[in-house]
């Protein structure tokens, strides 16, 4: 991968709000974005009939499972939503960069919708939904789910200048908390319940409709490595062994958090979803970000959910059964009657 | 006696599972050497909620070995087998021991009909000794792809109960003995079906002995008059049919487009575009009693003067008013188009009631009134040939629909338009129906499979064994016919008038992996169009011997092959090479008729080749490791032949598993494996689109109604598509299907290992440059060339 070059020195995260596009300093940002845009999809097209009556079918303990994971997911997009427009957008200084937020944004909006469809379709009762939309403030396992991303939120929340060192490290750890621990694990674990679920075929439209979603987030995680990435190349002394060990220290937390939720998820156990094994794939996914971030491991856990191997083929539907979400948006050219094929 | 086993973190603990699930597992893991039970157990162990029953331990332990697949293609089979377990304690506990007490108990239920009542219960004994001992080997045959399909989706079930009522082979029994009238006859399909040699489609596997037999997959229906009774006829004609399980093919071509002026209210038309939103609507509503969704494909001729709204159906952008995403869309080329796509032309577009014939003619008659229409300045407007024809391109590269049918093409050859008249106008949901049909006739067809996978036998294909199938298959489906509800008469009457089957096949992906055939290769061209030739000739034999024995269809007068003309004559170029045999053909049918209007189409098999366990119809493989999403959830597809090679080289093991997964299941990058296999195991996406179009313009002569042909190209440009899709009608395919790409984002891998950061690659890039450049710079984490 080609090294970008800075312009008169100035690195990603100077301060300003650069507007020049050419020559571009980021050109993979650019390019991370046009690919989001290939991938559009919108709510209308997850079929969410087939949920409803599944519904019906699942006990007590599964439905549990569900109303809590949907309620998280509504909260958490939102919640990265706001860290995206308050944080994020105004430090990373180049304008391709800010474009993939503006586009990540506007997926994070999708996401938000797809929740609210799901939970206005999942419980009709008006008296349920106004719970389930407002679980960040008493359902305590999302609640503590909150409390820590806020206060990684707070911890930036008075910049408005990175201007120093310690400035940087801050902003990097708010980042980190965004990539690694909210979208790379607290997410990566709902998505292992919804899996779940579609493995033994259950809710078919959250499923689908999840899949985008994680697709979505998965590039989210990707363009934030590569920012920190980028920070780390153009200013590597801020990656000293107090910010591993911060790091380190906050996936910890995460997995603890995360690990709470499953508690409260998975009550006394359902088959093939329980607290242990939610805890070691939690670890697992934590050592991956870490090995992403270059740090070494700290768990040494070995993937528990096999199901989960399946997320990482390619997939291949037919449209009797569900609708094909492998299609690509932006497409050019002219027409050529002698092109090979 | 508890059972102590060690967990993959932790200490030893005590096992709670009843010990008899770990002897189940055990047992069978016999004769699956690369299994290892203990794993199963453990994830048993490790899954299982407090309290659960027996039953939820053998679910979690049939869940746990599919989820092993990826480790091993073994564990497919362990966990196919204990799932036969399951539906077998299953049907016991609902008290039903023996076939016939299960036809009887499902008669009592409303769920038979009365004939197989009758006929299961007159012949108790000889049905039940036909799926007695051997029961337990003809299971074994099922992958667990294939049985969990079958005990999710085509079993029986109790209506409140909600369990199975048949075991796997009491259903092909049930599927057999329902299209049958005494036991021979039965064993004789049953015989073929429980060797999953042969498949019937999946309307006839649901319904064919119940109380609802509506057997045929597909219903074709003419556009309907431009008025509004008539639309909304066809609604409920659509919804109907969608009911029991069929798949709709209609036009929209009659109906008029924007701002047309309406004479009852001096108004002036919407345009297609709001009715064809009502339609959506109503396929959606209709949901085939939750075993399949219904589906519907729309068909267009570019001439009309919506051809661009029609196009935009689908796409994720735009106002949603003028949307239909549960629609398929289709567009039915003239070839003057396409010679004036050729010849950088102006096209011009009309308001269907402004030339009203257009749609009812072909060939140079449509050419003719097309030119008179446009001197005659009836056009509405007019647009650069490609600049329509790279929108089609953008819509299909977009979407995967807009699939592009030829109709010049799709009634040339036809043997129902001898006679003015009697018009293809659309193809059906699968683009692989070409029938007549007009206002009043509503044509269907009837469809099955031979599965070629189970005809290689000692390095070859047996064409012997394959002509027995197909005798059988043939006889079969003209039975299917008579036994068969139709939801509307312009439907049953049409299907008794023409009496159209559709024989096609699955597996011939296998055939070639097998017999060790590159799928480009001049080998591989001449055995698939060969097997097409010999289940051809099979066929029309067949039907011919029908005839002789129960008569001809009653519009045979009306076919090409009245006057002597069969399909394979209108081209003269085939690759005949049993001319002599093609010879007696043609005297037998003038002497005896055929029974059988149209006897060959290649439909996508997509479930019913799950079932069977082989690949998709005449597809090469989409990858050699990839996952199948369907109503039963998700299921990890290994390509077995490709394993076998690896073991017998040393190389099956986890660096090669993860490097396969990584790779999304291609192999092209691995430098160790010899040349030979590489090349063999190119997946669809790497092999020349050229082969799969020449492959099936070989095979045409010998499909006298067409192929369900998807195309691959996973970065599409408008030049590329555009050069595809002019070969493909060049090369004189009747239809073409899907246009499969690969999303241009996708799901940062889980269970792959991260990279190091040094070395990051960004997400997906998709010019082939790039993908290259990645695919380089980092095989194990690229996400671009997946």
């Amino acid at each position: 991968m080609t090294v970008p070059s800075q312009r008169n020195g100035q690195t990603l995260l100077d301060p300003g709000m650069d507007l020049t596009l050419r020559p571009m300093r980021y050109p993979d940002f650019y390019e991370q974005y046009r690919a989001a845009i290939r991938n559009t999809w919108t709510v209308e097209e997850v079929d969410l009939a087939a949920d409803v009556s599944d519904l019906a079918k699942l006990t007590p303990g599964e439905f549990h499972l569900v109303k809590r994971l949907v309620a998280f997911f509504a909260t958490g997009d939102t919640i990265v939503a706001n860290n995206l427009v308050l944080n994020l957008y105004k430090h990373v200084n180049a304008p391709e960069a800010r474009l993939y937020l503006s586009r990540q944004l506007f997926e994070e909006a999708v996401h938000v919708q797809f929740y609210l469809t799901l939970l206005d379709t999942y419980l009709p009762d008006h008296e349920d939904r106004a719970e389930a939309f407002a679980a960040i403030e008493h359902i305590p396992s999302i609640k503590e789910k909150g409390d820590f991303c806020f206060r990684w939120i707070d911890s930036i929340d008075g910049l408005d200048r990175l201007d120093t060192a310690a400035d940087r490290r801050s902003f990097l750890l708010n980042l980190i908390c965004f990539a690694a621990c909210i979208e790379g694990l607290f997410f990566y674990g709902a998505f292992a319940y919804v899996y779940w679920l579609r493995s033994r075929g259950l809710l078919d439209g959250l499923a689908t409709g999840t899949n985008w979603v994680f697709r979505d987030e998965s590039m989210h995680m990707n363009f934030a490595f590569s920012v920190i990435e980028t920070v780390r190349r153009e200013e590597p002394e801020l990656f000293d062994d107090a910010l591993t060990a911060e790091v380190t220290r906050m996936l910890e937390e995460a997995v603890d958090c995360e690990a709470n939720f499953a508690e409260d998820v998975c009550g006394e156990g359902l088959s093939g979803m329980n607290t242990g094994d939610m805890r070691r794939y939690l670890e697992y996914v934590a050592d991956q970000r870490l090995a992403r971030l270059g740090m070494p491991a700290r768990f040494g856990s070995a993937n528990p959910f096999d199901f989960m191997a399946l997320q990482d083929v390619q997939e291949l539907t037919n449209f009797f059964e569900r609708r094909v979400s492998a299609y690509q948006v932006a497409v050019s050219g002219q027409v050529s009657l002698d092109e090979d094929f | 006696m508890a059972i102590t086993t060690v967990r993959t973190t932790g200490d030893p603990e005590t096992a709670e599972a009843a010990p008899a699930l770990h002897t189940h597992i055990r047992l069978a893991a016999e004769g699956l050497p690369d299994t290892d039970p203990a794993r199963v157990v453990r994830a048993v162990e490790s899954g299982r909620a407090p309290g659960a029953t027996a039953v939820e331990d053998l679910e979690l332990a049939v869940r746990a070995s599919a989820a092993l697949i990826g480790a091993d293609p073994q564990y497919s089979r362990l966990a196919a087998r204990l799932l036969a377990r399951l539906i077998r304690d299953e049907v016991l506990a609902g008290g039903l021991r023996t076939f016939s007490e299960s036809v009887a108990q499902g008669h009592r239920l409303g769920l038979h009909n009365d004939a197989l009542a009758a006929l299961a219960g007159a012949n108790a004994a000889a049905f039940d000794s036909l799926v007695g001992d051997e029961a337990d080997e003809a299971d074994d045959r099922f992958g667990y792809f294939g049985l969990r399909t079958v005990y999710d989706r085509y079993l029986l079930r109790h209506p409140t109960t909600r369990k199975v009522i048949e075991t796997p082979q009491w259903f092909l029994l049930r599927v057999a003995a329902g299209l049958s009238s005494g036991v021979d006859e039965a064993a004789e399909l049953y015989g073929l079906t429980s060797r999953l040699a042969y498949l019937p489609s999946s309307p006839t596997l649901f319904n064919s002995g119940t109380a609802h037999p509506q057997l045929s997959s597909c219903f074709l229906l003419d556009s309907p008059r431009d008025e509004l009774d008539a639309i909304y006829g066809r609604y409920t004609d659509i919804a109907r049919l969608s009911k029991f399980a069929g798949g709709i093919g209609v036009s929209w071509t009659r109906v008029r487009s924007r701002g047309s002026l309406i004479k009852g209210t001096n108004g002036r038309s919407n345009g297609i575009v709001p009715w064809l939103r009502t339609l959506d609507a109503s396929v959606a509503a209709v949901n085939q009693g939750g075993r399949r969704k219904g589906a519907a494909c729309v068909y267009l001729e570019p001439w009309h003067a919506d051809i661009d709204e029609f196009l935009e159906l689908r796409d994720n952008t735009g106002d949603e008013a003028q949307r239909t995403h549960n629609l398929n869309l289709a567009v039915w080329v003239p070839d003057e188009f396409m010679r004036r796509v050729e010849a950088d032309a102006e096209w011009s577009l009309f308001d269907p009631k402004d030339v009203p014939d257009l749609t009812d003619l072909w060939g140079e008659r449509f050419d003719a009134a097309y030119a008179a229409a446009e001197a005659a300045g009836l056009a509405k407007r007019s647009v650069p040939a490609r600049t329509l024809y790279a929108r089609m391109m953008r819509t299909l590269a977009q979407t995967g629909n807009g699939w592009m049918t030829f109709k010049d093409a799709a009634n040339r050859a036809c043997n129902q338009t001898a006679r003015e008249g009697n018009v293809v106008h659309l193809s059906n949901l699968c683009t692989e129906i070409l029938e007549v049909t007009d206002d009043e006739t509503t044509a269907v067809c009837n469809l099955g499979s031979v599965n070629l996978s189970e005809h290689v036998a000692d390095g070859e294909v047996d064409f012997a064994a394959l002509s027995r199938t197909v005798r059988t298959a043939v006889k079969f489906l003209d039975r299917t016919i008579d036994r068969s509800y139709y939801p509307t008469d312009a439907a049953g009457g049409s299907n008794r008038k023409w009496r159209p089957v559709g024989l096609g096949v699955m597996g011939l992906a296998d055939v070639f992996f097998k017999l060790r055939l590159p799928f480009d290769s001049p080998e591989a061209k001449e055995l698939s169009t060969r097997i097409a030739e010999e289940i051809a000739l099979t066929a029309y034999e067949t039907s011919a011997a029908l005839a002789e024995e129960l008569g001809r269809h009653p519009s045979y007068a009306d076919t090409r092959a009245a006057d002597g003309v069969l399909h394979v004559d209108h081209f003269p170029r085939a690759a005949v090479t049993q001319p002599a045999r093609w010879d007696a053909l043609r005297k037998t049918v003038a002497r005896t008729g055929l029974r059988n209007s149209l006897l060959i189409a290649i439909a996508p098999t997509a479930t019913i080749a799950a079932i069977a366990g082989s690949a998709e119809c005449i597809e090469p493989v989409v990858s050699n490791v990839f996952k199948r999403e369907t109503l039963s959830g998700e299921f990890l597809q290994v390509n077995p032949y490709l394993i076998a090679d690896l073991k017998r080289l040393g190389r099956w093991d986890e660096a090669t598993r993860g490097a396969l997964l990584s790779s999304e299941g291609s192999v092209q990058d691995f430098g160790w494996l010899p040349e030979e296999l590489k090349s063999l195991y190119r997946t669809a996406w790497e092999l020349p689109q050229k082969a799969l179009i020449e492959l099936a313009a070989a095979r045409t002569p010998f499909i006298d109604q067409s192929q369900s042909l998807n195309l691959f190209m996973a970065a599409p440009t408008i030049g590329k598509l555009s050069s595809m899709y002019a070969y493909a009608w060049r090369q004189g395919l009747k239809t073409t299907y899907y246009l499969r790409s690969r999303p241009a984002t996708r799901i940062q891998q889980t269970t792959v290992a991260a990279a190091a950061p040094v070395s990051l690659v960004e997400p997906s890039r998709f010019t082939p440059d790039e993908a290259v450049a990645c695919s380089l710079e980092n095989p194990e984490v690229c996400e671009a060339c997946q």
